[in-house]
């Protein structure tokens, strides 16, 4: 088992792994963490699992890893890795089973005092529009033909279905629509996975929140963002759902022998994967994009949802509720992007696993609002603590393939958490601290437990003193909604 | 964590601990067995406390992989499958043709009133069935 020890420190917030520290090794191994992350990892197999994915074909740079690392299957949750075009690999497991599992933000206009008296109503109404949970369906049934326009039209089908506003695509990563996605890549089993759940929730760690802007640390990327001091902002995340699920379950299988055909050795078996000049890899790559353009669709109807929900409580009572979009960002997800490697651009394949794209200043990937201040990275805390809105820079684009933390990170197994904590007791314990709670599942609720994450605060301190994002706002929740 | 004692030796899985996700120790003395086992650990995750059950309902399997690994993945696979698009959970499993790489089933059960949770996927994660004279064990990693 590789250890903490193991790694050489580089500077306050890096550690490395030499390439030679174990044989199969492409890449060294970097981790951003301090020290006591690094610690606190000793017990689990997440660097073991960072280090494996330094054995990839085609690897560029380092295999790396963000301070929420924790361990997941395959790669570590908080991986990120970057292949070379044309003969690099593509692995499913490098994206995960949740393709474009992500984070939205919806904003208001509205400062805490004005929906305080409405707020019960509020996380009521969202539990209610919102579908959550296990085995809970969605209000739109769709047609094979709808399924196909989503897997490769992605929120631009909820446009054209009056449940988005143009500037919401404008301000969603890929515009909401990765091109190149293929729904007859997309599996039958998957298909019927994802007829249903278009607009829902799910379980497990996937929520909505209403959150309050509770202190700016940049006020003027604040401001170009659209954010102040006080204000009433909402949180959205989940993904592809069964769909996207399943997509990654029929690949995985299907690389098992394609690993055998192109001869390649890998140290695990969750790490299968195909060069993306093969058609297997081909395949996969189109398949990837139309579970995430269902992902996009999926959060896309879920804001309509909350919008709706905003409007029947609120309505003739507050002025001004109306939610604007700020951004939706992916943290599952495979993407072609050109990087500088050795002083070279070349385009490579960058898998973020557990991870978001934080793209700097000047990319012209991004909406032409926030071209002066860097991408907007959404990173949701656990239940209950804070979460951030942090900016891409130029040395996440120099140092991680323009990428950083997405989360607060497990510490602790949802086995372990659901023995240690009463669901009933947390819900206590979070509506003394005023956070409204509606959840479907009292263990459901154990299991995402503070106790069972590390300090977001923690977290988001390494990738700013790091300089691979910085700081902009951080936010309190006020309602949390889960499945 | 043990289940109860049955035909396939003392122990037919337990809970292993891992961080983000569900982790089964499953054995088996025969592998028609172990995949039994395996299938009942299964489960024990989705329905945790059984809740009622109505039936019966029968589905027939079919599967092909390149070896038991895959086997066993592809099974799991294929009962997670049916607990989400129909909420079933199966108990009777009637194997028809059954080798290291192919399983034939006739497998019945019936719709949970409630499933605890959803399990997204099955992992090949660490996997590795090992095989000695007692029988088979492998530990497999739920995505949940």
């Amino acid at each position: 088992m590789i250890r903490p020890r193991d790694f050489t420190r580089i500077d306050d917030f890096l550690y490395e792994l030499p390439a030679g520290f174990r044989p199969g090794m492409r890449v060294p191994a970097r981790f951003y963490a301090d020290e006591a992350l690094m610690e606190g990892l000793a017990g689990d197999r997440s660097l073991e699992q960072l280090a494996n994915t330094a054995t990839l074909p085609g690897v560029v740079g380092y295999a790396l890893a963000m301070p929420d690392i924790h361990q997941g299957y395959g790669f570590p949750i908080g991986g990120v890795v970057a292949t070379a075009l044309p003969d690099g690999v593509i692995s499913p497991g490098g994206v995960g089973y949740d393709i474009n599992c992500g984070v939205r933000l919806l904003a208001s206009r509205l400062e805490r005092e004005a929906i305080d008296p409405h707020l019960e109503s509020l996380a009521s109404a969202l539990f209610a529009n919102c579908p959550s949970g296990v085995g809970r369906g969605g209000e739109v049934k769709l047609k094979s033909r709808e399924l196909d326009e989503i897997l490769e039209g992605g929120a631009r089908w909820a446009l054209k279905r009056g449940m988005a506003d143009p500037e919401d695509l404008e301000r969603t990563e890929e515009g909401g629509c990765l091109e190149g996605a293929d729904a007859a890549k997309v599996g039958a089993r998957a298909r019927d996975r994802g007829q249903g759940q278009v607009g829902t929730l799910g379980a497990g760690n996937h929520f909505i929140e209403i959150d309050v802007v509770e202190r700016l640390l940049d006020p003027d990327a604040a401001r170009a963002i659209g954010l102040f001091p006080g204000q009433v902002v909402v949180q959205i995340h989940c993904g592809s759902r069964g769909l996207g699920h399943q997509v990654c379950t029929d690949y995985v299988q299907l690389y098992q022998k394609a690993v055998r055909r192109y001869g390649l050795e890998l140290p695990d078996r969750e790490l299968v994967c195909a060069p993306l000049s093969s058609p297997e890899g081909r395949d996969y790559l189109a398949a990837m994009k139309a579970a995430a353009n269902y992902a996009f669709a999926n959060r896309q109807v879920l804001a309509f949802h909350i919008r709706r929900s905003f409007e029947q409580v609120l309505a003739g009572k507050v002025r001004h509720f109306n939610l604007y979009q700020v951004y939706d960002i992916a943290h599952n997800m495979a993407k072609v992007e050109t990087h500088t490697v050795g002083g070279r651009s070349m385009p490579l394949c960058v898998h973020r696993k557990g991870a978001t794209r934080a793209f700097g200043p000047g990319a012209e990937e991004l909406p032409e609002a926030y071209r002066g201040v860097g991408q907007p990275v959404l990173v949701p805390g656990s239940m209950g603590t804070a979460s951030w809105i942090l900016a891409g820079t130029e040395v996440s684009m120099a140092r991680t393939f323009g990428s950083t933390c997405h989360g607060a990170g497990r510490t602790m197994s949802r086995h372990h958490a659901k023995k240690s904590v009463q669901g009933h007791g947390l819900r206590r314990e979070l509506e003394e601290r005023g956070i409204r709670v509606r959840a479907g599942s009292l263990s459901g609720l154990a299991e995402e437990a503070p106790a069972a994450y590390k300090d977001v605060d923690r977290v988001v301190a390494v990738v700013h003193g790091a300089g691979i994002a910085r700081k902009v706002a951080r936010l309190e929740p006020l309602a949390v909604i889960k499945g | 964590m043990a289940g109860p004692e049955d035909a396939c030796g003392p122990v037919r899985f337990e809970e292993v601990e891992h961080t983000a996700d569900r982790a089964l120790r499953i054995y088996g003395t025969t592998w028609e067995g172990f995949l039994v086992n395996a299938a009942h650990g299964l489960n024990s995750i989705l329905a945790p406390s059984p809740s009622r059950v109505a039936g019966p309902v029968a589905k027939e399997v079919d599967l092909e992989a390149i070896d038991r690994e895959s086997l066993l993945v592809a099974w799991l696979s294929e009962l997670a499958y049916w607990a989400e698009v129909e909420s079933l959970v199966f108990d009777r499993f009637d194997f028809i043709d059954l080798t290291p790489e192919k399983v034939r089933a006739s497998i019945r059960g019936g719709v949970a009133e409630r499933l605890g949770r959803n399990v997204k996927a099955v992992t090949y994660h660490g996997l590795a069935i090992i095989e000695t004279s007692s029988g088979f064990s492998a530990t497999v990693v739920f995505d949940v």
